[in-house]
């Protein structure tokens, strides 16, 4: 026989002859090695003496030999080249085959991480469809044979995403595994240092980064919307504008914003000067156990910013991503046009005993037929946003590098010279190391042209913006050009249309008004391993940064005439630098080691901050045309300034303890003094500690298999705010009050604000509870949490009474509040297939309740809001109506409201005022209405908030849509409220054709009479005046299609998208944004903000 | 580290180690009179709120609280009563400060006098004004120590007005008829508080209180000084180019940016160096076109100057000092030097604006200097007059209320109505004051204090002047306490307006 040409041939073609009787089955193995050449393994098995049987076989193929043995005993075979394995059929768990024939080689390679290509041990490779399988050696070397070339290999390591490898004609396959993002052993940045998730005990949110990628926004902020559960974020539509972040509700009247840790960093200002593009992933903070390493700034929550780093042993990686999109505002507010306009405007001038404006009148030689502008199509157009990103990454066996450069542009959708947004910025991060030494640094440089809407009340009298308002409220008669007004744009006159209305095209072109940023961000920071002995590691690290943005403001205003009320004949010029300079050092040391199930992890660190603020500001005018805005020209200059400075000293402490990966403790303390308080309230301690039992590892009982995960955590501690001007504590005299003895200039000094000397810490105790909960191997992930969060000092300047005298009010510690919320975070991945998808959703509740506020605890009166203990902040308030006034009968036979009040007024409710029994409860109604009628209208906050992201791909295709919005509130929609008005002489909604006459009765629109006597437009229930604020946004409907590799040499993870933002927003509300933004005793409060309009985009991300 | 903590105040001196120095409190009282050219004292809503009330002057504005205000509706909310109320309280708190801690400077005791009697002066101005427009307010005498310092409790009348002549007597016994002779760094300073200001404003308070026989005496004694007298030309008094005359008692210092800097309307806040000391009335009440017409004059104060004419046959000239007007027979056929852009029937207030002034187009920039007259001689004259009517000498009333009728060359009342009785001479003399004083802030503080409000003859004559007079009800001839103050002071009361 040819033994060659045994081991070619299948076991059929191969032909035996073999006579046995009742012999030991060793010798019938034997028997057929002989006669093949081939060789049985039967290492493993013990062949007992009772196997002996009787074979015969004349010319018999193999298989069926081996068929008729497997028949008579319970051996089954597998063939492997020239080895035929012998196994025993109770040994293996799935039912084999009695006999098996594969032909097999040997396939040998290294299994390596794609995160610093560190050889990883342990590895699974399996044969895909077998059982055969190997793992990794502690070089993550691994040998492993196939059947044939076919044969695909699947390697998996838990925290690693699995990948499968087609053998092909390959002997040797090195393999790089990714780190799986999902998983629960994701590090996760918290403040000093990182930690796997699973080893999380605070209530940290996690920002996927993958997700975020496919938002374009101007600002890091705007990242967080609707993706973690506590955080919300609120904007309107001007480009540069930075949202407001609210982390687990308003904990505090004063300052709300979150800190902002930009690696490592914490910054002292926003980080609107940041480039998304950057970002490498996002945490939020929101319990003391995550934040009290931040000690007396983290009462807001935390968020932390880790931006992009080279990989270790890669070459260089070239990336340009790019999109360019226009912006439309697609909202459109019905308002009235001129006919509409001027017969609504004559009857409200007619009820009130007024006269009709000479051009609105049709008997007047002044009446205007000619012009019906339409100020929302000639104010608004077209915006384009357009960004350019170069990324250039790469690193050796000891360093990293990741250098980005970065273009922004953003032309807003007002006609004339704003709202625009342009930044450059160019990033350098980069770490080396050697032995026991490592050094790093970041280094930023950012410039940006900011052109803001025209907002100066040096001519703009009774101060005008928001100018979105104005834009709406513009008559239809004005003309948007005038060629003989000075600037060559429309007016109005008060002997015409009396209408104090402002040509917002004329204004924002005829105003200059921008702001130029640079800033620079450089950090440094050196790590040094000074022992790694017998399980002791001690690590020390110098952290150094330093942040300077120097801003400069530019107003120019020249000779203009826009008519009656806004017209000036003194050019003003306004240039203003702002410098703000934040310096830290911090020394940290940690200690780490584990002995047999214990782990500790201990932290300890000196830090030392110091930031400062220098204005300045000149003024000059009446320079002359044509025009040279610089400040040389002109006169009348004067010139202003001042400069602040603030420190930050603290020493910091963090145990972490893990026994067994079951038990996990952190217990932290900061204590932080800041220049901000007197002497004897300048320091405060800022505890936490938070526990987390992981139930999947317990070994007293055993969860069902389909938990992959339960971990049950609670955390408490106290947070503080310092988060107030410098040098309030002190009361200052100001020596800038002039006046003139005949026109001979003096000044006077004198105290003109009250402080409160004795302020402290805003402190803040919250509670957390958390479980997550993940099954069927992490393809289900869910979080629950519910906090507690008590605020208590609140540093807030709350109102005094104007009898003090003073200019403001004094800041001072009072009232504390509360916020509840339950918040819920939910996945759903599928990674395998053709189709893959990640449905990821976050909701969570909110609940504030003030407990005190300070002095009497007397309530805090905002816009159309009252803030009282017991509770929410800024509550709707004002007159309850209960219709409108058909006769004059009803209104004498009602409560009296107005010496003016007719019918067509709105009929007010007397509220249960007086108390005639003495009980305490007032139980009659005083019979007139007056300030004490005004009741509780409505919720101000939100108090449900919502936000899913589904991502889809099929082969090379990938969707995205996300949506987000939130839910119990109304909304006092003051830009509504304007178009609705009674008096004035501006435009009109459309809702007002609607409005209480004699004919049309059947209305809950009240009658338009100018004076308003019946205060009709005041503070009430009227419907439409508190609007809800419910809503939902399709944010972000994405569509990209992924670029083969090497479609061109060299092109790998290569995309082409295109994105719709903001397309559409399901809402009932009547203004722009349910998300405004606000102010803080009037959160539901919209004075009119800037639309955010939609954005249609494509989009190209390509690398080398 | 806690070296690195102390960190002091790079602006400002701190209150600790002030108040230690003859210029500190020279300088604590300039701050004071800063308090009177911001936007709720004389800058504009003083003036404003005053004028719109009376029947010379109704509210023409976009602007809706200037209207309401002229017609007694207005909220309670409104902005600028807020204003008035804010502003005055900080200069009682300047002055107040000036009054606790001038005392213990070691310095000039004259100086110190002259001080300490201007805050005196000022804190009883700020009253007078809180109590002709409110009613009743709380009397704060002291500088808040602690935050329960911050409430007061609302005054009753008498106990503010005890107040008032207690602060003006104080300032009458501790200052000089003038400071030309001072010697001092107030040497030669015109515009501060004098003791003749401080004898008028103490007189007039008395006859808003109908203290007839202790206002005579105040007045008697201004008049028997001669340190005053009337100036020939009756609208010296509201331009800015005789200022501090001899007829002024005293006057609110305004002026043009071009004289004393500034760069940013002096409306309000915290007070900052690039503020002008300009006067927003010239703006608020020129005509359309010139300025923002906020307010109009009534036409029956027009007519009511037509009502006599001059010994040589012309109008009486006050008329168009105080209103613009279109007549060609007195040769006013101009406005701001421009041909009448009007109807040849249309009216506004001239009264304080600078419409005449040479080279002055219009009034938007805001910059305007006149002065604003406190306290002039013609009302000592005419006030005493009053007194003595009410004192039952009504013969005697009659020359003083002539010496301010010569000035407009009106005939002698002796000769044209002699013999009046002392109602026909009340309503005599409200007619002088009508004409004298018109757009001038007095006139409804002369209506409240004659009581027309609650006399059904004389409320159906205001109806006929000024049809605003309809809306009015019992108590909102007064503004409202600021809804905003009872909300956040729980110890203050609501006053009739509200």
């Amino acid at each position: 026989y040819n033994g060659t040409l045994a081991q070619r041939k299948s076991m059929k073609n191969i032909y035996v002859t073999v006579h046995v009787q009742n012999r030991p089955i060793k010798d019938v193995f034997h028997e057929i090695e002989k006669a093949t050449g081939l060789h049985f393994a039967y290492n493993n098995i013990n062949l007992k003496a009772t196997d002996s049987l009787s074979v015969t076989a004349d010319k018999k193929d193999l298989a069926t030999l081996l068929g008729e043995i497997a028949g008579k005993t319970d051996l089954r075979f597998r063939r492997i080249n020239d080895n035929i394995h012998v196994t025993r059929v109770e040994e293996s768990k799935e039912a084999t085959p009695p006999v098996e024939e594969v032909t097999q080689r040997t396939v040998t390679g290294q299994v390596t991480s794609s995160d610093d290509q560190s050889p990883m041990p342990g590895v699974n490779i399996v044969v895909k469809g077998t059982t055969v399988g190997t793992v990794t050696d502690a070089d993550g070397a691994y040998t492993i044979d196939i059947p044939n070339d076919d044969a695909i290999l699947v390697y998996s390591f838990i925290g690693y995403q699995t990948l499968e490898a087609t053998v092909g004609t390959q002997s040797t396959l090195n393999i790089s595994l990714k780190a799986d993002i999902t998983a629960l052993d994701e590090i996760v940045v918290i403040g000093y240092g990182s930690q796997k998730r699973s080893d999380l005990t605070g209530a940290v949110a996690i920002v996927s980064s993958n997700e975020i990628r496919k938002y374009a926004t101007n600002d890091i902020a705007q990242l967080l919307q609707g993706r973690a559960a506590g955080v919300a974020v609120t904007s309107d539509g001007q480009p540069g504008a930075f949202p407001s972040v609210r982390i687990r509700g308003i904990g505090t009247f004063g300052d709300a914003e979150p800190l902002y840790v930009i690696d490592g960093v914490p910054i002292g200002t926003t980080p609107r000067d940041f480039n998304p593009n950057d970002v490498e992933s996002i945490q939020v903070l929101k319990d003391a156990s995550a934040g009290a390493v931040y000690g007396s700034r983290a009462a807001n929550g935390v968020v932390i910013i880790t931006t992009k780093q080279g990989k270790k042993d890669q070459p260089l990686r070239v990336e340009y991503n790019a999109y360019y999109g226009i912006d439309k505002v697609w909202q459109h507010m019905p308002v009235t046009n001129r006919v509409q306009y001027q017969m609504l405007n004559n009857e409200s001038q007619l009820n009130g005993g007024g006269t009709m404006a000479p051009g609105n009148d049709p008997t007047s030689p002044l009446f205007i037929d000619d012009i019906d502008t339409d100020w929302q199509k000639v104010g608004l157009e077209t915006g384009v946003r357009q960004d350019h990103n170069l990324n250039f990454s790469g690193g050796s066996k000891t360093s990293t590098y990741n250098l980005s450069l970065d273009y922004l542009n953003n032309q807003g959708t007002f006609v004339g010279n704003g709202p625009s947004f342009d930044r450059y910025a160019i990033r350098v991060n980069s770490t080396t190391e050697k032995g026991i030494f490592k050094i790093g640094e970041s280094l930023y440089y950012t410039h940006s042209h900011e052109n803001a809407l025209t907002n100066s009340a040096a001519f703009l009298n009774g101060n005008r913006p928001p100018l979105i308002n104005d834009l709406l409220m513009a008559i239809p008669t004005m003309p948007l050009y005038d060629p003989n007004r000075e600037g060559g744009y429309g007016g109005t006159s008060s002997n015409i249309e009396r209408a104090i209305v402002i040509n917002i095209p004329g204004l924002n072109s005829l105003v200059k008004n921008y702001t130029d940023v640079d800033r620079i961000f450089a950090n440094v920071y050196t790590e040094t391993k000074l022992l790694n002995k017998n399980g002791h590691r001690i690590n020390y690290k110098l952290n150094l940064s330093y942040d300077k943005t120097f801003a400069r403001d530019f107003f120019f205003q020249p000779v203009l005439d826009l008519g009656f009320f806004f017209q000036s004949a003194i050019p003003r010029l306004d240039e203003a630098t702002r410098m703000y300079t934040t310096g830290l050092v911090e020394n940290t040391i940690t200690y780490q080691k584990n002995f047999g199930r214990h782990g500790i992890d201990f932290l300890a660190g000196q830090m030392y901050q110091s930031g400062s603020t220098v204005v300045q500001g000149g003024h000059t005018e009446s320079l002359t045309s044509p025009y040279y805005p610089v400040l040389d020209n002109g006169s009348n200059k004067s010139a202003s300034g001042a400069s602040y400075r603030n420190t930050l000293s603290s020493f910091l402490g963090r145990l972490n303890y893990n026994y067994d990966d079951r038990y996990l403790l952190t217990a932290t303390i900061r204590r932080d003094g800041s220049s901000r308080f007197a002497p004897s309230n300048r320091y405060g301690n800022f505890p936490s500690v938070a526990v987390a039992w992981k139930l999947h590892n317990e070994k007293i009982f055993q969860l069902p298999s389909f938990i992959y995960e339960l971990k049950a955590r609670v955390s408490y501690g106290e947070l503080g705010n310092q988060s107030i001007g410098d040098y309030l504590y002190a009361a200052t005299i100001n020596p800038n009050l002039s006046y003139n003895y005949s026109g001979q200039k003096v000044t006077g000094s004198t105290q003109t604000a009250l402080v409160d000397p004795n302020i402290k810490w805003e402190s803040k105790v919250t509670s957390n509870a958390g479980l997550d909960i993940s099954f069927f191997n992490g393809k289900i992930d869910f979080t629950v949490e519910y906090y507690r969060n008590k605020t208590k000092d609140v540093l807030v300047g709350v109102p005094i009474p104007a009898s003090t005298g003073s200019n403001g009010n004094p800041v001072v510690n009072a009232g504390s509040l509360q916020n509840t919320g339950f918040e819920f975070t939910v996945g759903y991945h599928k990674k395998t297939g053709d189709f893959t998808f990640d449905i990821s959703a976050n909701a969570y509740t909110l609940k504030n309740k003030v407990l005190s506020l300070g002095g009497f605890d007397e309530p805090v009166y905002g816009v159309g809001s009252k803030t009282q203990v017991g509770s929410s902040i800024g509550q709707h308030f004002g007159y309850d109506v209960e219709g409108i006034f058909q006769t004059q009968d009803e209104i004498t036979g009602h409560a009296f409201q107005n010496a003016g009040t007719s019918p067509g007024d709105l009929k007010f409710r007397d509220q249960l005022t007086v108390d005639t029994n003495g009980d305490g409860v007032p139980d009659a109604a005083d019979n007139v209405i007056n300030a004490e009628d005004r009741v509780y209208l409505g919720r101000a906050l939100p108090n449900f908030y919502y936000g899913a992201n589904f991502s889809a791909g099929y082969k090379n295709f990938d969707l995205t849509i996300f949506m987000s919005g939130s839910t119990g509130n109304v909304i006092n929609n003051w830009t509504y409220r304007l178009l609705m008005h009674t008096t004035d002489y501006m435009n009109y909604h459309e809702d007002a054709l609607n409005r209480w006459t004699p004919t049309n009765t059947n209305t809950d629109v009240p009658r338009l009479v100018t004076g308003d006597p019946n205060n009709n437009g005041g503070d009430n229930n009227r419907k439409d005046w508190l609007q809800d604020g419910t809503y939902l946004r399709i944010n972000t409907l994405s569509l990209g299609y992924k670029l083969k590799d090497n479609l061109v040499k060299g092109l790998t993870n290569s995309r082409v998208y295109i994105t719709c933002q903001n397309l559409y927003t399901f809402q009932k509300y009547k203004g722009y944004n349910p998300d405004f933004t606000t102010g803080v005793w009037n959160p539901g409060f919209d004075a009119g903000s800037y639309p955010k309009p939609r954005t249609i985009m494509v989009g190209v991300q390509i690398g080398f | 580290c806690d070296d690195k903590l102390d960190i002091s105040n790079p602006n400002r001196q701190t209150t600790s180690d002030f108040w230690q120095t003859q210029s500190q409190a020279m300088a604590g009282c300039n701050a004071i009179y800063a308090t009177l050219i911001i936007d709720g004292t004389y800058t504009r809503m003083t003036p404003a709120l005053s004028d719109g009330r009376g029947d010379d002057v109704t509210g023409d504005s976009p602007w809706p609280d200037l209207v309401q205000v002229s017609n007694f509706t207005i909220p309670t909310t409104s902005g600028p009563v807020q204003w008035i109320w804010a502003d005055y309280y900080r200069l009682i708190w300047r002055a107040n400060q000036v009054l606790e801690n001038t005392v213990d400077i070691e310095m000039d005791e004259a100086l110190k006098n002259r001080i300490i009697g201007q805050a005196y002066f000022l804190r009883g101005l700020a009253f007078f004004k809180l109590a002709n427009f409110y009613k009743i307010v709380p009397l704060v005498l002291a500088t808040p120590k602690t935050p329960d310092d911050y409430y007061p409790t609302t005054a009753t009348e008498e106990e503010l007005w005890n107040q008032i002549y207690s602060d003006f007597q104080q300032a009458k016994d501790l200052l000089p008829d003038s400071y030309a002779n001072v010697t001092g760094p107030d040497a030669g300073q015109i515009g501060r508080a004098t003791k003749g200001a401080a004898t008028g404003m103490l007189g007039k308070s008395y006859l808003y209180r109908k203290e007839w026989q202790k206002a005579a005496d105040q007045f008697k004694e201004l008049i028997d000084g001669g340190l005053y007298s009337l100036v020939d030309d009756y609208r010296d008094n509201f331009t800015d180019g005789n200022e501090n005359n001899s007829e002024s008692l005293f006057e609110v210092q305004f002026a043009d940016p071009s004289q004393v800097g500034g760069t940013v309307m002096n409306w309000g806040g915290d007070p900052a160096a690039n503020w002008k000391q300009a006067s927003a009335q010239a703006c608020t009440y020129s005509m359309d076109g010139r300025g923002y017409s906020d307010f109009l004059p009534t036409q029956w104060i027009y007519n009511e100057y037509k009502l006599e004419q001059t010994t040589d046959g012309k109008s009486d000239p006050r008329l168009l000092a105080t209103i613009a007007s279109y007549e060609p027979d007195d040769n006013s056929t101009k406005v701001y030097g421009d041909a009448w852009p009007y109807a040849s029937d249309k009216i506004y207030p001239r009264k304080y604006t600078n419409d005449g002034k040479a080279g002055y187009v219009n009034e938007y920039d805001l910059n305007s200097g006149i002065n604003y007259r406190v306290l002039r001689y013609a009302d000592i004259l005419l006030m005493y007059a009053e007194a003595l009517n009410e004192l039952k000498q009504t013969a005697a009333a009659y020359p003083y209320i002539q010496q301010v009728r010569d000035r407009a060359n009106l005939p002698d009342l002796a000769t044209t109505k002699p013999n009046m009785t002392q109602d026909e001479m009340r309503d005599q003399i409200a007619h002088e004051r009508a004409l004298e004083f018109a757009i001038e802030g007095q006139r409804i503080n002369d209506i409240i204090r004659w009581g027309w409000f609650y006399d059904a003859d004389k409320l159906a004559a205001l109806k006929a002047h000024d049809a605003d007079f309809n809306l009015w009800s019992a108590g909102n001839e007064y503004l409202p306490i600021p809804q905003g103050e009872l909300d956040v002071n729980k110890k203050l009361s609501p006053n009739p307006a509200n």
